[in-house]
């Protein structure tokens, strides 16, 4: 008979590991744990939410169907971004899309779930004014990252939503290092000529 | 002091947490110089927005979508295992003894090998005896099948004419058998255009 773990606190070596010896469950647990960093991720390089979603179960679809061919030496996380970004980078190559700005969740059903999903500068922020200029920076953020170039747009998003090293970055996206280092200058200084109008 | 302004470079270092003997003399030229302290305070006001930027949630429906296109296969030796696994009582006492059981068996039917082995004509003997009792039972049971379907009078039959009688009854009955299977279908067809 099969255990039932709770597997929400395993690692995702030991989720993977079992997924690979077809445990329903564990399926679930890594699309439970990766379903918004990789929808986060395609969203903001696509642009459009009902993309972004089929992109990120095209993602999930081509990862699981394949897990017995992951290997356990690189973190899954890293393959799964990868595939995510390169299933975002042949969809934008096919198709040139405008940007839009985003306020919060696309998802969001009611003003306060958008407003719970929005841009927070400072969760303890001192007065109104702080929190207001907070949240027009972050809708401004969102709309500048739109406008840079999509492979800024990964670096950037692995960089500081993340939280990966830059030598993950260049793992997961099959660059150079010195490539990342030099988008990630770049896009934050695209992005800091973009919000300059804020500081002023 | 270094008396020249902040590389690009130095300024990503820095925002990146840069520290140590590299970042030292980084930090003590902005400690002197307002320009290179203002530009490393822009960056890092959009660096902090980039943190703090948040997941974004897929529809409710994401997981079930995805599960659906996923196909949720067990390896044949997790299988294997896994049936082995339930073929074994719960309780310890219980699997010692299915595992003694198991030897038991094992070592007679290796008794019984090795001792063919070392006498092939008393093996070969056996094995004739088997198919002679095998061939008896199967041709008795065939005899009664025939007998119950179609009498005694078509069992005689077959008995006094041989293979060729034999052969010939096998055709007529498969083809009989052929014959109802169409129309069966058929009238099944009928049924179910005359109810639509």
């Amino acid at each position: 008979m099969t255990a039932f773990l709770d597997l929400t606190n395993a690692p995702d070596a030991e989720v993977v590991a079992l997924a690979q010896r077809g445990r329903e469950d564990a399926f679930r647990e890594l699309v439970r744990r990766y379903e918004r960093p990789v929808f986060s991720l395609i969203f903001r390089m696509v642009r459009e939410s009902a993309t972004a979603e089929d992109l990120s179960q095209d993602a999930f679809v081509k990862v699981l169907n394949n897990i017995d061919r992951y290997r356990p030496e690189f973190k899954f996380s890293s393959w799964l971004f990868k595939i995510a970004h390169n299933i975002a980078i042949d969809f934008l190559r096919r198709r040139q899309l405008d940007t839009i700005s985003i306020d919060g969740s696309p998802y969001a059903a009611t003003a306060a779930e958008a407003e719970a999903s929005t841009f927070d500068l400072d969760a303890g922020g001192e007065n109104a004014l702080d929190a207001l200029a907070a949240k027009e920076l972050g809708s401004a953020i969102e709309r500048a990252i739109g406008a840079l170039r999509p492979e800024y747009r990964a670096c950037i998003m692995l960089r500081h939503v993340e939280g990966r090293s830059y030598e993950e970055i260049a793992a997961t996206l099959d660059l150079p290092l010195g490539t990342v280092k030099t988008y990630i200058h770049r896009a934050r200084g695209q992005l800091r000529e973009a919000l300059v109008h804020l500081r002023e | 002091m270094q008396h020249r302004h902040l590389l690009p470079d130095e300024v990503d270092q820095l925002l990146d947490g840069a520290s140590g003997l590299d970042a030292a003399p980084l930090r003590a030229h902005l400690a002197g110089c307002p320009d290179c302290t203002r530009q490393l305070a822009d960056a890092r006001i959009v660096c902090e927005a980039l943190d703090a930027l948040q997941h974004l949630a897929p529809s409710p429906r994401f997981t079930a979508s995805v599960m659906a296109q996923v196909q949720v296969l067990e390896p044949w030796h997790v299988a294997l295992a896994n049936g082995a696994q339930r073929l074994l009582p719960a309780s310890r006492p219980m699997r010692m003894v299915m595992l003694a059981s198991g030897a038991l068996v094992a070592v007679a039917l290796s008794a019984t090998a090795i001792g063919l082995a070392m006498r092939p004509d008393l093996a070969l003997y056996a094995a004739g005896l088997a198919a002679g009792r095998a061939r008896g039972a199967l041709l008795d049971a065939a005899g009664t099948l025939i007998h119950d379907v179609f009498g005694q009078t078509a069992l005689e039959a077959l008995r006094s004419g041989g293979g060729s009688t034999v052969a010939l009854g096998g055709a007529v009955l498969l083809t009989a058998v052929a014959v109802a299977s169409v129309g069966l279908r058929a009238a099944a067809t009928t049924a179910r255009r005359t109810r639509e």
